[in-house]
């Protein structure tokens, strides 16, 4: 059985607020989840870190900066709910005294 | 001009454009006529492009220029299509059925939309779906429910319900969709319509809104198997050289899997009967795959039976596996980059009241099922576990794949089910994939084809027959088994 307090803490990892009533019906539905995925602890298998599956395998792409055309960077800048020229405008994240 | 042209197949709709008895301008024109009829009962499209007809226009001066030179053109080519609201299409909004991404509009194309771009397409609009391409019913769209256009009490199935029900509408002669655990044939198969989940890395996962990066595949939804195959051939692949558009990483080349056959003249079609047994199962829709195998046997198929002997463990693994991919993959959604944004008292607060705004109730559950499962504590108990139950299932099918060249099952354990069924019962919604997410667990193609109907019977309210879809799956790479059968099944030419 979940507790409020473990979806309280999952939902503040996950930067997600929830009301009493949704921990309520989550607490349920997640018991209902849970009770259903732990038939996996009668799979006899055996618990290795590595692992893939067929021949597909992670790729990343190479970690350099890839030139945009400024049409690009407009419309993406776009999409920003707040700006301030070609940056994208957040709430001080600092205080100052 | 022909009387029905949004009944048309690819196939055939090419054959008319070619011979110059239809224009892709008439042919776009009938479907938009189609959903204008049909669509607000059916809400299929969540939009229409405005800018269709001149798709068609561009379209058909390229046919009379291509029947000017004497030459072939594409088949695709002034074809009209709908998309998933979740493949981006330059310019134009791709809001994955969420309110968190309401009109937000995509900066690039999809590797699949650039190749059908390339192709000629004419793209209608884009489709329904469940929010982020989460559910089995498109319920869970933050813009209503698609209704099934066989029975408009009934789902269309989900996650792409709306691109499978625009084709069954008559409202689009192919669609694209994506298929994390079944969305694509899950609704296909609700709907009487064909949907392929290719191998994973088959098509590109550029431009795809992630849902789960090691299961998401881009996908097919069409009226017949030739049809399908012609849109996969046409979409699948990486960006390659063509200019203008970018590698990924996310495909792999031709000729990454060389699947070998057993079977001679025929592919050998193996069936866990065992997996078949529970409960759960429609004994309609277990009518109606004997009956397909039955078929299939009719027409010189070897069908025996084949063991997966983990089988029953694919579900629940997918249901560790697929949230913990979907807790990362919606951390981009921060209020801040794109998409909505809510004022909270401080920078940290406007990640909590911007995600509690834009999601919805099931994003929030797997959001936090997932951050459970791979939280201290409990990774090894679930990730883990779940990582190393889905190898065994992955080895069971290629043991199988020893000794068969297509495994079948039903599609999904019922027919279409009622509008809010099952809105309230996650498990029971989470059953739905059943037979779907084995292909997603181990990155092999699987199809959907209609092999029937579950009849009507009133005493069950049924007032109406519903379509039944049969899922062959093939080894990596051999999709050739998966159209070669279906294409027999429906007496289709090869």
């Amino acid at each position: 059985m979940i507790t409020a307090a473990e979806l309280e803490h999952l939902a503040a990892l996950a930067r997600i607020s929830l009301t009493d009533g949704d921990k309520e019906s989550l607490a349920k539905e997640f018991d209902a989840i849970l009770g259903y995925v732990d038939q996996l602890k009668k799979a006899d298998a055996a618990l290795d870190a590595e692992g893939r599956v067929g021949t597909v395998k992670n790729v990343a792409r190479p970690d350099e900066a890839r030139p945009v055309s400024a049409e690009s960077r407009e419309r993406l800048l776009a999409e920003a709910p707040d700006r301030e020229g070609d940056f994208i405008a957040v709430k001080k994240i600092i205080a100052q005294d | 001009m022909i009387p029905d042209p949004t009944k048309l197949t690819i196939r055939d709709a090419h054959a008319q454009l070619k011979e110059g008895a239809l224009t892709s301008a008439e042919l776009v024109k009938a479907c938009l006529d189609r959903i204008a009829e049909r669509n607000p009962q059916v809400n299929a499209y969540l939009e229409v492009f405005s800018d269709a007809m001149d798709q068609a226009a561009a379209a058909d001066a390229a046919i009379a220029a291509a029947r000017k030179a004497g030459g072939d053109f594409s088949p695709l080519l002034g074809i009209p299509c709908a998309i998933k609201d979740n493949i981006l299409i330059e310019g134009r909004t791709a809001s994955a059925a969420s309110k968190m991404l309401e009109g937000y509009r995509a900066a690039y194309d999809a590797v699949a939309i650039a190749k059908l771009k390339a192709a000629g397409a004419v793209f209608l609009g884009r489709t329904n779906m469940d929010e982020f391409a989460m559910g089995g019913s498109t319920e869970n769209s933050a813009f209503g429910p698609t209704r099934n256009p066989h029975d408009l009490e009934r789902v269309a199935g989900g996650s792409s319900g709306g691109s499978a029900a625009a084709v069954a509408m008559d409202g689009a002669l192919f669609a694209l969709g994506s298929d994390t655990g079944g969305s694509i044939r899950q609704p296909a198969s609700f709907c009487g319509v064909v949907g392929l989940k290719p191998t994973y890395g088959a098509v590109s996962r550029y431009g795809v809104i992630a849902m789960g990066s090691s299961l998401d595949q881009i996908g097919p939804i069409a009226r017949t198997v030739s049809d399908a195959e012609t849109v996969f051939e046409a979409i699948r692949g990486d960006a390659g050289a063509a200019e203008g558009m970018r590698g990924d990483g996310t495909a792999f080349p031709d000729g990454a899997y060389r699947p070998a056959r057993v079977g001679g003249a025929k592919p050998v079609i193996g069936v866990p009967r065992h997996f078949l047994g529970g409960d759960g199962v429609d004994p309609a829709v277990l009518a109606a795959f004997d009956a397909a195998l039955d078929s299939f046997r009719a027409k010189g198929y070897e069908v025996k039976d084949v063991a997966l002997p983990n089988v029953s463990y694919a579900l629940p693994v997918y249901y560790v596996l697929m949230p913990a991919e979907v807790s990362s993959n919606m951390a981009r959604f921060d209020g801040m980059r794109f998409g909505l944004h809510k004022d909270g008292a401080d920078g940290i607060g406007d990640y909590f009241e911007s995600r509690r705004a834009g999601l919805g109730r099931e994003v929030i559950r797997r959001i936090l099922l997932g951050t459970y499962v791979l939280s201290t504590g409990y990774h090894d108990a679930y990730y883990n576990r779940a990582g190393a139950v889905r190898r065994m299932i992955a080895a069971d099918f290629a043991a199988a794949f020893e000794t068969v060249d297509l495994i079948a099952t039903p599609t999904a354990p019922s027919p279409a089910f009622k509008v809010g069924e099952k809105a309230s019962d996650p498990v029971a919604m989470y059953l739905e994939d059943i037979f779907t997410v084995t292909a997603n667990l181990t990155g092999m193609p699987a199809l959907s084809v209609p092999c029937g109907d579950a009849p009507a019977d009133p005493s069950r309210g049924r007032p109406v027959p519903l379509p039944v879809g049969i899922q062959l799956a093939a080894r990596h790479g051999d999709e050739r088994a998966l159209f070669e059968a279906g294409k027999d099944l429906r007496g289709e030419v090869q």
